[in-house]
């Protein structure tokens, strides 16, 4: 079982900074508006304004390639026995 | 005949049904009222469904296998379930329906923006098109079209997808909850590739059917016209197309072909065509 935890108190312009998203071989990540609101545009830059996701669990290899590419030295991989399916 | 457009395709297909691309612009909602179809959202609600089958692929594969075979149970697509439905469509068809819906607005991929942060900004960018009268009302909710929309008329629509086409992108048509006439509507025409479609994920990865069905059509190779380039491979999205050494052309699996046409409109020699998907008794119903 692989984990990915991600620290939004480090991570917290993943829109903007999208190193991760782009180079995860297996297009693990997803990133998200944290609010979506009417009339308005939400700002990349503005901290705290997207977060980011590790969604497809079941694809990711451990490679870390994440973890060495975060500028910000947010994401946390860690195996365990058992496959992630 | 294709189950969609036995439901709901009028004696046609169902896309080329000018039924489905009617939409009421307005509902008129009394205060406190909680909107019914029209208001909800599909996308997050297939988000959720396709989440929890995700989670269960994860931790207990026989309840993921529980998930998928209900999810995938025709009456659980839009209109009448939760799911939102979609087809693959080839170029040609894509460009047939570009006459019966008005405006085809460019706009930004939500599925890249989503899994690669993929920014798409102007006309040029734009990968993904919304059809149809909703797309007036856009600026409503700037963070779901990003960087604006771009209004197309259908010569410029048919210019627009024989671009992404050549590119590479394959074509998939989208409902949005139900028309007036109680069919599914049909509200966004995308240029989609793997793995940054969530929809064709959702279906190869996960199992979830009806976000990504077969379309009319299945590839074939003429091996005498093939001169074996072997620029068809690289276009395909679904795995379906490989290079068969010994032959020294490339090789079809017909079951996991969805007949988008890439691999035909790329083909320099003319040599793959596209045969009707009813005409093949084990494929008929597999779609």
């Amino acid at each position: 079982m692989i984990k990915i935890e991600i620290d939004a108190s480090k991570c917290t312009t993943p829109f903007a900074c999208k190193k991760c998203l782009q180079l995860c071989p297996q297009a693990v990540f997803l990133v998200v508006a944290v609010k979506v609101e009417k009339f308005k545009e939400t700002d990349p830059k503005e901290p705290g304004s997207y977060f980011l996701l590790a969604r497809y669990m079941d694809k990711c290899t451990g490679c870390e390639d994440c973890v060495k590419v975060c500028p910000e030295k947010a994401i946390k991989l860690t195996v365990e026995e058992g496959s992630n399916g | 005949m294709c189950w969609v457009c036995d439901e709901y395709g009028d004696g046609t297909r169902w896309f080329l049904n000018p039924q489905n691309y009617a939409r009421f612009m307005y509902t008129v909602k009394r205060p406190g009222e909680v909107p019914k179809e029209y208001g909800s959202d599909p996308e997050a609600q297939s988000g959720r469904i396709l989440g929890e089958i995700m989670t269960a692929k994860m931790q207990d594969p026989e309840k993921w296998a529980e998930l998928v075979k209900k999810a995938n149970q025709r009456d659980m697509a839009f209109p009448k379930g939760p799911i939102q439905l979609a087809q693959t469509v080839t170029l040609d068809e894509a460009k047939q329906l570009c006459d019966l819906t008005y405006p085809v607005a460019g706009m930004f991929c939500l599925c890249r923006y989503h899994m690669r942060a993929q920014e798409e900004t102007n006309e040029h960018e734009y990968s993904c098109a919304g059809l149809g009268v909703g797309m007036l009302k856009w600026e409503r909710w700037p963070e779901r079209y990003k960087g604006g929309v771009h209004f197309m008329d259908a010569d410029e629509a048919k210019e627009w997808l024989t671009k992404w086409d050549k590119a590479g992108f394959m074509h998939l048509l989208m409902t949005f909850g139900a028309s007036p006439s109680g069919g599914p509507y049909v509200g966004g025409l995308c240029n989609c590739s793997y793995p940054d479609c969530g929809a064709i994920r959702g279906r190869l990865d996960y199992g979830l059917e009806l976000n990504a069905l077969k379309g009319h059509y299945v590839a074939k190779v003429d091996y005498d016209l093939c001169n074996g380039c072997g620029i068809c491979v690289q276009r395909c999205q679904f795995g379906a197309l490989k290079f068969e050494v010994v032959k020294d052309r490339p090789n079809i699996d017909q079951f996991r072909c969805f007949g988008c046409g890439l691999c035909h409109s790329g083909c320099p020699q003319n040599a793959i065509t596209l045969v009707e998907r009813e005409s093949l008794p084990a494929l008929k119903e597999a779609w």
